[in-house]
């Protein structure tokens, strides 16, 4: 067989051919390379594909197409022109080497050999398994759009291009892994986005050199942005086309990895996730105290817990007006020791509730008020001000519109409970210090990840601590440097 | 490419019309105002023995008003006027390092002023040797966060529009 460059030529043996993608794709050994062999004009053919990839009745209407040869043409010279052109679809290719042979049938297209020429030809029959388009769980909304992304790139692909028609909407496909061979899609608006960021962004994915990325868009993520032992997101994740279509506009970069719904949104700072797609669909106004009940929700669920705990402690600290505030009795477990307890037993019956079928949850929820809530109580193992501030900083972790901030929190939450146990008001101020500087310091591809509040940027934050009406906004942030600064003209 | 010729050029125009100096100003102010409700608060929490209206109100005037939240409010506002000042400082002297500790440390100095250097002027604080342990770190948590959230800001600032003038520079000069 000839090779050249290093890769191995189609070879005129129909055969040889044979032989080597049985040994190399294990044909006939594994039971979904499927393989047909016909005989058109008097000469062998063969198409290779993968079963459960390819749809069956295209294939078929192809194969009775290429039957038909027999009936109708007699010219054997010519038969690969003949074949070509009766190959009923829109996406056929011809190939030469046997890598080509192997990568196509493994990606779900039917190759087709001729016995006796030296190139093969791909036709794209392509349907991978999957679910239609839905509403994504984590991000529902009350108006707007219900399509959500799918395990499908090129459905996802499609649903973002339906959105902005733009002609400068780039898709660029890269592969990564030496074994599973998983498209990741790096799509960004041409003329908006900072080019910069996206030849960073290009080459750290193209550096990624492992055998395969079966938790996609995360292990994507991790390759990017390298976060040590960082708990908080560094990007964000959508899993609805239309905040993504949104990012784009505004000079974002989208990373969709195949087999995952979730798609990447760079560069993200701290603020992003607090927005939620709801507030857009409101009206300013209600969307602007959506807004700031969220913040405060989320406020809640990061100091609500020590700042208490810290006035237990020390009820000296509380003026006069709040001084009811503090257990009445005080139990017979120190009252961290409750807060850490409970904040556990919530973990425990979040991580239950992830993997409980519907039909248990109900008894699941019971469990949680009546047994453990009262209960626990009544047996003096809790004090009752303990479970409503433990129940107040869980609900304020619900409310936080990014699942892995909401994680994140939690987890800040509890270190500063523990810090604020041990060393009390100095323990509290210093770690809210600490936890505040360490964000600030912290940047995800080059982007400070609290800005506009440490780097400060007015018009930024306003348009953060306002949901400011769409005819307003005008400009782009500034934070994802944009080559053109303006969504609409400024009348 | 004429549309976004003529938004480029509007773009400059908006970006001149607010220089760096006058947003550095701003911060400075903005982070003042910011910082000293926080003081008002921690006073209110028992966190800290001094309040804002303890320094610029209090030191000189022993009126009724300046003991309730018109002293409060009022004491905010010229903290805010006299952290533009801060913010001068830092931008002629500092403006060049991005680093967020350069800015902690500027806080923490200016703390280290107001409470040792210029302490004699205010009569209504005590000498750092009286004060509480708890007074003393509540404050230097708080003037490190105003030197993060005004030094920073203005570092930031300054590098970000400094390398987008060596971008357009490096654009124009290739077309």
């Amino acid at each position: 067989m000839r090779e050249r460059r290093g890769k191995r030529l189609i070879s005129r043996k129909i055969k040889e051919n044979e032989g080597y993608l049985k040994q190399k794709l294990g044909v006939g050994v594994s039971f979904d390379l499927g393989y047909r062999e016909q005989t058109i004009l008097g000469q062998t053919i063969q198409l290779y594909y993968v079963t459960g990839l390819c749809e069956t009745p295209i294939i078929v209407e192809l194969l009775e197409e290429l039957v038909n040869i027999n009936d109708t043409e007699v010219d054997q010279n010519k038969i690969a022109e003949i074949i070509k052109n009766r190959l009923v679809h829109q996406q056929v290719t011809t190939i030469q080497t046997m890598d080509e042979v192997v990568d196509q049938v493994l990606t779900g297209l039917i190759v087709l050999f001729i016995d006796g020429v030296r190139e093969a030809f791909v036709i794209d029959v392509r349907s991978y398994p999957g679910r239609t388009p839905e509403e994504p769980d984590t991000e529902r909304v009350i108006r707007g759009s219900r399509d959500g992304y799918t395990e499908n790139i090129v459905e996802n692909t499609a649903l973002t291009r339906r959105r902005i028609r733009d002609e400068r909407l780039r898709n660029e496909m890269l592969k990564v892994g030496e074994r599973s061979k998983t498209d990741v899609c790096v799509s960004y608006l041409q003329d908006v986005a900072d080019e910069g960021l996206i030849n960073l962004i290009k080459s750290k994915i193209n550096e990624i050199e492992i055998d395969g990325i079966s938790m996609a868009e995360k292990s994507v993520e991790e390759f990017i942005v390298k976060r040590g032992f960082i708990p908080y997101p560094l990007v964000r994740f959508t899993e609805r086309p239309d905040v993504a279509a949104n990012h784009l506009l505004e000079g974002h970069v989208l990373i969709i990895v195949d087999t995952s719904p979730s798609a990447i949104i760079v560069p993200t700072t701290f603020f992003h996730h607090l927005q939620h797609a709801e507030e857009f669909h409101q009206a300013p106004l209600i969307g602007t105290s959506i807004r700031w009940l969220r913040f405060s929700a989320i406020l809640m669920s990061l100091y609500l817990l020590p700042l208490w705990l810290l006035f237990v402690m020390e009820p000296t600290l509380l003026p006069k007006a709040l001084s009811f505030i503090g257990p009445s009795e005080e139990g017979n477990i120190p009252i961290p020791v409750q807060i850490i307890l409970g904040l556990a037993g919530i973990e425990f019956l979040r991580m239950a509730a992830i993997h409980t079928p519907t039909p248990l949850s109900t008894a699941m929820g019971l469990i949680a008020a009546v047994l453990i809530g009262q209960i626990a109580i009544d047996v003096g193992l809790f004090g009752s001000e303990v479970i409503l501030y433990v129940s107040l900083s869980a609900i304020g972790g619900y409310v936080t519109p990014s699942y892995e901030l909401s994680v994140a929190n939690k987890f800040v939450n509890v270190v500063l409970v523990v810090v604020t146990a041990l060393f009390g008001l100095i323990g509290f101020l210093v770690g809210v210090l600490l936890h505040i500087l360490l964000l600030a310091n912290l940047s995800a591809l080059r982007t400070p990840y609290l800005w506009p509040f440490i780097p400060f940027n007015l018009k930024a934050l306003l348009h953060i601590i306002f949901r400011i009406p769409i005819p307003y906004s005008n400009r782009r942030p500034s934070i994802v440097h944009p080559e053109n600064n303006y969504r609409q003209p400024v009348k | 490419m004429a549309i976004t010729k003529a938004n480029k050029l509007e773009q400059n125009k908006h970006e001149g019309a607010m220089s760096l100096l006058s947003r550095s100003l701003l911060t400075g102010f903005i982070g003042g105002i910011l910082w000293s409700a926080f003081g008002v608060l921690f006073y209110y929490f028992n966190f800290t023995e001094t309040a804002p209206r303890s320094f610029f109100l209090r030191s000189w005037l022993t009126d009724e008003w300046t003991s309730t939240w018109l002293g409060d409010v009022v004491s905010v506002l010229m903290a805010g006027v006299t952290s533009v000042l801060a913010a001068f400082i830092y931008y002629s002297l500092l403006k060049k390092i991005n680093v967020l500790w350069i800015g902690v440390l500027y806080g923490v100095i200016l703390w280290g002023i107001v409470f040792y250097v210029l302490n004699p002027v205010f009569t209504n604080i005590p000498p750092v040797t009286d004060m509480d342990r708890h007074s003393i770190i509540s404050t230097i948590c708080l003037y490190s966060l105003y030197g993060a959230f005004v030094g920073y800001s203005i570092s930031y600032d300054y590098h970000d529009t400094v390398l987008k003038q060596v971008q357009e520079k490096q654009q124009s000069s290739s077309r």
